[in-house]
């Protein structure tokens, strides 16, 4: 179901330099540089406390920045304009609208004070089917779940249809397959050409977006692609072998010393390891090959994809040795 | 620029049908906030008629057979003391006080009559055991009616009895007369000092005569009490305590009321994170504050209209004024109202700590809008407290047009009015600190 007519335009929808927050004496946001290309699903992801929400409200100009540049849209939050703030949709963490109020009246009262016309019925009837609450719609907002209240949390930030969507933990609370559909609808939503700036402590779902912001204390650890986050976090891809037969330590070390192979071979049985590589798809091959030389029958070779929950507490591990 | 302002008109509109709303969500609340003022003015004129306390009076006379005795008949003609009972022991009397057996012991003075005789006046005691100043107020009023009721019969006595002794004194007069006219004929012709003499005297003496005559024709409670009183309202209507309350309570309703509903609308907002999206969003502290207004002036008046619609016609409350100087009255007081509540909403933390506001503020009122206390025998410094509630205002502009009929006075409304938009840019000053801070 399409909600959007939004224009195809290029270039960054969030543009920060040095972004930086104190409060009294503590650094809620350090010197964070990042772009949001047009477009994409960026999300922004860390444990809770480490500056996400801070973010957010300094790139939607609740807060001023301390010191540091931003532009969202092109221009600088702290200035925007009523326009400006047409195009940006926020979702708050919490459910922040009417219990006494019934779905429909809750979302009507956002369009309203986004100044949405007042032939809006139709779009309302639409956001409601796209979050499936239509059939809700006269139900209060108290008697909702709280998958409900979350889906009616979304609609009410898409009734202006804005370009640039800064949602704040929006799976936060929600059971596994509620938040899997939340996915389904960012994803859609992007399709439709919004650009979505999503905050999220739940490191796996860092799979679902484009590019993803890891932060940490304050600090943006990177900016990368699910992918690149796997290779910052192992140095690489991982192939996992299984062999019928034993394999030795001299096949490990022939293995070891491929140029292409990044430090030890990780031994998790008899007949089975794990090797990480520069390039998966270009090792394979060259790995089957050495194999076949080492006189190993491989049963089974793939490429490993480690959990994001383990990706993430390996980088932090990383950044803590480094700080160290 | 028409875009824009219907945009405006939108954004303000979203926070009027949100508020009227929640409030019709409510229809509990709404029969309590119609039928409750009503039913508390009716239970009002039911409990307080237009009467003045009677007070059960116990008189303590050592001898009650004698004149002492006497003294507690004086009392048929004062309606608030009743029940009286005749006591010769004063500690028992003093007991029954201090049971509650009886509002007042009157000690009736010891051979009263002797006391005067002696050339000193003989003293009353009476004893109460009140505690609120206005019934002592009352007491003492009681008391001093009850004394000048007794000197008055007292002296009516007196006169009487000299209107008798007169009487005699006139006989004696004409005898007197008739000898000085004998004397008179019996003067030789010639002793004109003689003559002259007699006549003057024979003069004197019919006056005297003539004067007496007057003294015993006229009633003795003229004499003693040449002058009595009436108090005549300009309106020539007496009031009954209900439609003298009526107006005060409709204003101290529709104040607080307003001023409650105001002062939970922002400090909620706020503290349930709403208003972080305001920031984001493109509404202003301006359509914020004059959505809010909007709805609650709104209901308020339809709240107003039906409580008036009730008092008017269900309790026959008077209205001499017109109705369009009412509705300027009300007008006025609700917006104004609604300012102090935003006020309270918007330096609120919690919910609990506007309520508390809210109810300092109705207490306040209740002590110095004039509600039952007169602002003229206010303390002048106090006096601008209370002038800076808007009860104040609104009690004097209803009284005014509901009982007495007149227009509501102009300074009373720019005054009430300069409050009220004084409030309204505070609010907004503050609110957009908030929202855009």
């Amino acid at each position: 179901m399409n909600l959007t007519k939004t224009k195809s335009q290029s270039g960054d929808v969030v543009d920060a330099q040095e972004l930086t927050k104190v409060f009294g004496e503590e650094v809620a946001v350090n010197a964070l540089t990042m772009k949001v290309p047009r477009g994409t699903i960026f999300g922004f992801i860390g444990p809770s406390g480490c500056g996400k929400t801070t973010t957010v409200r300094l790139l939607t100009g609740i807060y001023k920045p301390t010191s540091g540049q931003v532009t969202v849209l092109g221009k600088q939050p702290i200035h925007f304009s009523k326009s400006d703030q047409e195009k940006i949709g926020y979702l708050i963490q919490s459910f922040v609208l009417y219990p006494e109020l019934t779905v429909w009246e809750n979302l009507n009262f956002a369009a309203s004070f986004y100044g949405v016309s007042l032939f809006r019925h139709g779009r309302l009837n639409k956001l409601l089917e796209f979050v499936e609450l239509r059939e809700d719609k006269r139900k209060l907002a108290r008697a909702l779940s709280g998958g409900m209240k979350r889906r009616l949390s979304l609609a009410a930030t898409l009734v202006h249809n804005p370009e640039l969507l800064f949602l704040d933990e929006p799976t936060a609370g929600i059971d596994p397959l509620l938040r899997r559909k939340f996915w389904d609808y960012f994803k859609e939503l992007q399709k439709q050409g919004h650009s979505l700036f999503i905050t999220t402590q739940y490191v796996g779902e860092a799979a679902y977006c484009d590019l993803v912001g890891v932060m940490y204390e304050g600090k943006l650890l990177m900016v990368e692609s699910p992918e690149g986050l796997r290779r910052k976090a192992y140095g690489g891809d991982i192939i996992g072998i299984r062999t019928t037969e034993l394999i030795r330590y001299e096949n490990r070390k022939k293995l070891e010393s491929l140029p292409f192979v990044r430090g030890k071979v990780k031994v998790i049985g008899d007949q089975e390891i794990e090797i990480t590589v520069d390039e998966a798809n270009t090792a394979m091959p060259a790995l089957m090959e050495v194999a076949k030389a080492e006189r190993l029958n491989v049963e089974k070779i793939e490429q490993i994809s480690p959990p994001f929950d383990d990706v993430f507490v390996r980088l932090i591990e990383k950044e803590a040795a480094n700080v160290a | 620029m028409l875009r824009r302002f219907f945009k405006f008109l939108i954004r303000i509109s979203s926070f009027m049908s949100k508020e009227l709303t929640e409030i019709i969500r409510q229809p509990k609340l709404i029969l309590t906030l119609v039928f409750g003022p009503f039913l508390i003015m009716f239970l009002f004129g039911l409990g307080y008629p237009n009467q003045n306390r009677t007070l059960r009076t116990t008189f303590v006379a050592e001898d009650p057979s004698s004149i002492q005795g006497d003294m507690k008949l004086f009392t048929d003609s004062i309606p608030a003391i009743a029940d009286q009972d005749i006591e010769n022991n004063k500690e028992l009397a003093l007991a029954k006080l201090a049971l509650n057996q009886t509002d007042l012991v009157i000690l009736i003075p010891k051979d009263p009559f002797g006391t005067v005789q002696n050339n000193q006046q003989a003293k009353f005691i009476i004893y109460h055991n009140e505690v609120d100043p206005f019934q002592i107020g009352y007491i003492n009023s009681v008391a001093r009616i009850y004394t000048d009721e007794v000197n008055r019969r007292i002296l009516q006595t007196i006169t009487e009895q000299g209107q008798q002794g007169a009487g005699a004194v006139q006989g004696n007069l004409e005898n007197a007369i008739t000898k000085t006219r004998a004397l008179k004929q019996a003067i030789p012709p010639g002793d004109t000092n003689a003559a002259t003499q007699v006549n003057e005297l024979e003069k004197d003496l019919a006056t005297v005569h003539e004067q007496l005559t007057t003294f015993r024709g006229m009633g003795s409670d003229v004499l003693v009490s040449p002058f009595t009183v009436d108090t005549v309202p300009l309106s020539n209507i007496e009031f009954t305590p209900t439609d003298f309350f009526a107006p005060a309570v409709i204003v101290l309703l529709l104040q607080h009321l307003s001023i409650t509903f105001a002062s939970l609308s922002i400090v909620r907002e706020h503290r349930s994170g709403i208003i972080e999206l305001f920031r984001v969003a493109p509404i202003t502290a301006f359509e914020t504050l004059v959505g809010k207004f909007l709805s609650y002036l709104l209901f308020e008046i339809l709240l107003a209209g039906v409580i008036t619609f009730l008092a008017i016609w269900l309790l026959k409350i008077p209205m001499f004024g017109s109705w369009i100087n009412y509705a300027i009255a009300v007008v006025i007081l609700l917006f104004t109202s609604l300012g102090v509540g935003f006020l309270i909403s918007l330096i609120s933390e919690t919910d609990t700590q506007a309520v508390q506001y809210s109810m300092l503020l109705l207490l306040a009122s209740i002590f110095f809008s004039g509600f039952f206390l007169d602002l003229r025998l206010m303390w002048q410094p106090i006096k601008v407290l209370a002038w800076s509630l808007p009860a104040t205002y609104g009690i004097r502009m209803l009284q005014d047009v509901m009982l007495r009929g007149a227009s509501v006075p102009p300074l009373m409304v720019e005054g009430l009015a300069l409050i009220g938009i004084g409030l309204f840019l505070v609010n907004w000053f503050i609110l957009r600190r908030k929202m855009e801070a």
